[in-house]
């Protein structure tokens, strides 16, 4: 079915050119269409010639995926299996890392209007079977890499699933290539975890989106189907009560705290990125409850533009509290439901938007340490 | 060199969780500790860095910290997934393996 375009009959090609090549994504993928339609119509077949490859990728708005395997081997990205306009393939972690990854370009292009990773159309590279007994999924700055999990061991000692089970992780993946091109969040202590916590924000958006689910309805859980029934979890991490996902003798507790009281002090895993990230995700999770519906809406809406255009590489908890509750107010006006939302879950985490950072059971000296040596990003504020 | 000692840690990753192992290899079951071992034999870990995590952390990536104990004296190296030698992929396997059976 033809669908009119009102551009192509308003807006002077010289315009469009200009909007295909400044404006926001989905301006440009409109114009460029308009020119494209224009171009045929008039038989003008160099129309658009001094428009760069990466432009003509924006035309699509339509997703351009490549799946490969590793065949339990460490090369990337390997072997090609599963191609944009392939039939689906007889191996189901192809199917999944497919799926996944369009399931996240559908949320980030149809709500937030960004054309994919880096906003210009970037094609979408997964790898799965990565190495043997490979328990873990990684962004390695280009690319998804997937392990399939504990499948290396007799099925009564595995822990973990295959990593593409579970739609919210190809999210998360995805989205760690999102904040690299935007906030580009220092990977350590706070900006690492709130790095870590837009990769749950939206891979969890993207669970919900896919399943058209309310913030009411959403299970919150990050990982639900990775543990086996070896353990004792629903996930890895819970983002509407941070330390209850598991509870085993093998695994011991889920160690996220939901509050900055409750804050860990620690250098491992990058001074705690996966653990401290409860904090700003329950934030996340309290002001998309308080205004129910859709939380890819709303709440949604103020993190991304947080993320894009707000944060920057040294940001920590306070700095993202009070730019969430600037967004809202860009978004939704000073004194809105929506910024009073904004306010209220940050302050259920025990930050006060405006405030001063509680002095975070903060790294101390050794996380002064760190930042003399460039291990750890300056403090900010 | 007879190794009598070796610590396996694994941090970071999506889940974030530690794993790790600590043990002599003589604990091993044979068809552990013999592969093990003739892999240890061959490997010249002075020729290693002792940290090659390089300057750029990737998001998810695992952390693997190693120590080897000899009778002549003790050796740590740290890596990352991508950034680990060549020469260390086949012993973090081997050693992972052996962590996640006794976690």
């Amino acid at each position: 079915m033809h669908r009119h375009n009102p551009l192509y009959c308003i807006i002077p090609p010289y315009m469009l050119k200009n909007i295909a090549t400044h404006g926001t994504d989905l301006q440009q993928a409109t114009a460029i269409s308009s020119l494209k339609t224009s171009a045929q119509l008039r038989g003008q077949r160099n129309a658009l010639t001094d428009f760069n490859a990466a432009a003509i990728r924006v035309i699509v708005g339509t997703k351009d995926r490549i799946v490969y395997t590793a065949n339990n081997g460490s090369s990337l990205p390997g072997t090609v299996v599963r191609r944009e306009n392939d039939p689906p393939s007889t191996d189901v972690a192809v199917n999944e890392a497919f799926d996944g990854s369009g399931a996240t370009y559908d949320l980030y292009y149809n709500i937030y209007q960004r054309n994919s990773i880096d906003g210009n159309g970037m094609r979408l590279d997964s790898t799965v079977h990565y190495q043997k007994g490979y328990d873990n999924a990684f962004w390695d700055g280009q690319q998804m890499v997937y392990g399939d999990g504990d499948e290396d061991l007799p099925v009564d000692q595995r822990i973990f699933n295959r990593f593409t089970i579970s739609i919210d992780v190809m999210g998360h993946e995805l989205t760690h290539g999102v904040t690299q091109y935007t906030a580009k969040l220092a990977y350590s202590f706070q900006s690492g975890a709130l790095n870590e916590s837009m990769s749950d924000v939206f891979g969890s958006l993207v669970k919900q989106y896919s399943l058209n689910q309310t913030a009411g309805q959403a299970d919150w859980i990050i990982g639900a189907g990775l543990l086996t029934s070896n353990v004792n979890g629903v996930g890895i991490r819970s983002m509407k009560a941070p330390g209850t996902a598991y509870d085993d003798p093998k695994l011991g507790k889920d160690p996220q705290p939901a509050h900055m009281k409750d804050y860990v002090n620690t250098v491992s895993d990058n001074g705690g990125v996966h653990i401290n990230s409860g904090i700003p995700n329950h934030a996340f999770y309290i002001t998309a409850v308080e205004l129910g519906g859709f939380a890819w809406e709303k709440a949604g809406q103020i993190w991304y533009v947080t993320l894009k255009d707000k944060l920057t590489s040294s940001s920590n908890f306070q700095n993202c509290a009070d730019q969430t509750y600037q967004a809202a107010a860009d978004l939704y006006g000073s004194g809105s439901l929506e910024q009073q939302a904004v306010k209220k879950g940050w302050a259920e985490v025990g930050i006060t938007v405006g405030g001063t950072t509680p002095p975070p059971p903060s790294d101390g000296c050794l996380g002064s340490l760190l930042r003399a040596v460039g291990a750890a990003p300056a403090k900010t504020g | 060199m007879e190794v009598q000692r070796i610590k396996y840690e694994r941090t970071g990753g999506f889940t974030g969780m530690r794993f790790h192992a600590d043990f002599e290899p003589g604990e091993l079951p044979e068809d552990q500790s013999r592969p093990l071992l003739d892999l240890l034999d061959k490997m010249d870990f002075d020729g290693l860095p002792e940290d090659s995590t390089g300057t750029a952390t990737l998001p998810d990536q695992f952390t693997y910290t190693i120590t080897v104990q000899t009778s002549q004296g003790e050796r740590t190296m740290i890596m990352g997934d991508t950034s680990a030698p060549d020469e260390m992929q086949e012993l973090l396997r081997m050693l992972d393996r052996i962590a996640r059976r006794r976690q």
